[in-house]
């Protein structure tokens, strides 16, 4: 009994200090911000690995996602007979909900594991420590770049989501269905407001935050060996995951 | 930009200290190559513009004009060099440039150094031996502060690491270049692009004399034609030797060398022996060799510190060492496996 409440307050610890390593490893990021030299060649470098490469995944991904909501819209919607809502139903759904939660994810998987993986084998082949020794900061040569490139990337991405998606769903819905191509579009522009919009931004910038910063973080603590590279990624992944669909519900009920 | 490397030639030969003769009058003096012939190089080296690292160049012009072989010139090197090591006394007039004041860490639970006090005397060969996993590796880091000791202080010069960070941190780091035990070497670059990061990083030449540089701490650790090549497509020991011309390629002044020829087939390990023999006499870096390559170490270096369970068991001019009485230190350098060291 003693050892387990023990164990208990052992963990409890082990995660506020982790909770704290955090938020000191974003702090010094923050404060050496405006520090020169702005490294633009590897922010571009980030941008390409985190953005471009992630285009097919997110394209397919969305396609997808707006064809089921279609069908799955339209299926329900029938049954009271407002067929007629199913644009707008599928546009708002995409774009304050799916759109950044479902890019965030996608971006983690695809992206966030590799920066993890990257950044963990330079720590444990000392290729950190080789940095610092030469005077070049670590955190601001490695980290500063991808974090800003999550945060320029993840909202350009979960814009080519939204788009992409309710392009599927009027696929399904006019092609496939019948629906006139009029009401498919009528509803969503009449319906879909900035608000919907800026709330769908300001999470897919928090996501894009949220996966390059625990991701991060993860990889440039990384320590013993090849095991704990694959430990490290399992953990970021995980971590950054359930942090989107925490953070989600949170900003939702904020904006609502 | 915080801190320049040293580029200016003046920290090539540091004349400070005990003022050892330009490079090529120990040539003549240690009847190398005659007066004349050394006048004939510096005119010759002189009319073709070179004022940069005029030391190695002496040298590499009498190679050109055939006065003396390269293999003749590092064994003249050594020579000289061997003159010094044996004629090298413990002395207060010798500076340390680094000294650890009964350092402590413990690492997983276990006393890795236990009350280390260490000195590494300036402008000279120190080689550092002991056991494997004796700490070796952890008192270089130390020295760089990468790591933290638990208890005592590391002192560079006057500046106590643990009291001095930031700007300051990095303006002592800048003294020093450091080959890290496994290379090192950057995955994303290929191996010239490794050996300019530092150059392109942390000073403003340009890309041409980059490119000269890097060229030529290739082929001083036998590299050409490998720079195109990837950490990962590279054999152990070439990834070694890469690691080994990004580490020279600064000029740095203390250099610290983790395990230089481990893993390299004989001949080459003689040639890394030369070439630190051939960097020292041109430049009087500080070097601080870690090594396994018990007794030859022992021919290169001025200075031996033995590292045993934690403590510093002996440290000393190199001849001293071969002569100790010392059990363990006779078990380690026959590599017995009887004696007090029980391994099996
Ligand atoms: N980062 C670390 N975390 C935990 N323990 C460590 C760490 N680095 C080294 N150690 C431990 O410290 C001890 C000394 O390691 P070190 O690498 O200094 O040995 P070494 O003398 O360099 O050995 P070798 O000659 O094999 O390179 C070892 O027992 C090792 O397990
Ligand atoms: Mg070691």
């Amino acid at each position: 009994m003693i050892d387990l409440i023990g164990h208990i307050g052992s963990q409890s610890i082990n995660v506020v200090r982790e909770i704290g390593r955090m938020f000191l490893f974003m702090w010094e990021i923050i404060i050496s911000l405006p520090v020169p030299p702005y490294r633009w060649t590897s922010f571009l470098k980030q941008v390409h690995f985190i953005g471009l490469r992630s285009l097919f995944v997110i394209a397919l991904t969305a396609i997808f996602t707006g064809m089921v909501l279609a069908l799955q819209g339209y299926y329900t919607l029938s049954r009271f007979g407002s067929e007629a809502l199913l644009g707008p139903a599928v546009a708002l759904s995409i774009i304050r909900e799916l759109g950044p939660v479902l890019s965030g994810l996608m971006v983690t998987g695809r992206a966030g594991s590799a920066l993890t993986a990257e950044l963990g084998i330079m720590r444990i082949r000392e290729q950190i420590d080789a940095l610092e020794v030469m005077g070049i900061p670590p955190l601001k040569f490695l980290v500063t770049p991808r974090i800003e490139a999550g945060l320029l990337v993840v909202p350009l991405l979960t814009v080519l989501f939204d788009v992409i998606g309710i392009w599927g769903g009027y696929l399904v819905a006019v092609r496939l269905l019948g629906m006139s191509g009029g009401t498919y579009f009528g509803g969503i522009e009449s319906s879909v407001e900035m608000h919907d919009i800026v709330t769908g931004l300001i999470k897919s910038c928090t996501f894009g935050l949220i996966v390059t910063w625990v991701c991060t973080y993860k990889g440039f603590f990384t320590r013993r060996g090849a095991e704990g590279v694959s430990h490290s990624t399992t953990s970021a992944v995980v971590l950054s995951s359930v942090l989107i669909l925490v953070c989600d519900y949170f900003i939702t009920s904020i904006m609502l | 930009m915080p801190t320049t490397l040293p580029t200016d030639p003046a920290f090539d030969s540091p004349a400070s200290q005990s003022a050892p003769l330009p490079l090529g009058q120990q040539l003549v003096a240690n009847g190398c190559v005659t007066a004349r012939q050394l006048d004939l190089a510096l005119r010759r080296h002189q009319s073709t513009g070179g004022q940069d690292e005029s030391a190695h160049l002496v040298g590499r012009t009498l190679v050109e004009m055939g006065c003396i072989s390269q293999a003749e010139l590092l064994g003249c090197l050594s020579r000289q060099f061997a003159q010094e090591r044996d004629a090298y006394q413990v002395s207060s007039d010798i500076p340390p440039v680094i000294r650890l004041e009964q350092v402590v860490k413990i690492l997983d639970g276990r006393r890795v150094l236990d009350a280390v006090d260490l000195a590494i005397p300036a402008n000279r060969v120190t080689a550092i031996i002991g056991m494997s996993g004796g700490g070796k590796s952890v008192i270089m880091k130390h020295m760089v502060g990468l790591m933290k000791p638990d208890q005592g202080s590391v002192w560079v010069g006057e500046h106590s690491l643990g009291r001095i960070s930031g700007r300051e941190l990095t303006r002592v780091r800048g003294r020093f270049s450091l080959l890290f035990q496994g290379g090192a070497l950057f995955d994303s670059l290929n191996v010239f692009d490794n050996v300019a990061f530092p150059l392109r990083e942390k000073t403003r030449l340009s890309e041409i004399d980059i490119r000269a540089r890097v060229m030529r701490c290739l082929e001083e650790v036998n590299l050409v034609g490998m720079e195109r090549k990837f950490p990962d497509e590279l054999s152990g020991g070439m990834m070694k030797r890469a690691a080994l011309a990004r580490a020279l390629v600064t000029n740095p002044e203390i250099l610290l060398l983790d395990e230089p020829t481990a893993g390299l087939d004989p001949i080459i390990e003689n040639a890394i022996h030369y070439l630190i023999c051939d960097t020292f006499m041109r430049t009087r870096y500080t070097m601080v060799v870690i090594s396994h390559a018990v007794p030859e170490i022992f021919k290169w270096s001025h200075h031996v510190i033995v590292l045993h369970r934690g403590k510093v068991l002996f440290s000393g001019p190199s001849r001293e060492v071969m002569a100790s009485p010392d059990p363990v230190i006779r078990q380690f350098i026959r590599g017995d496996l009887d004696g007090p060291i029980q391994v099996i």
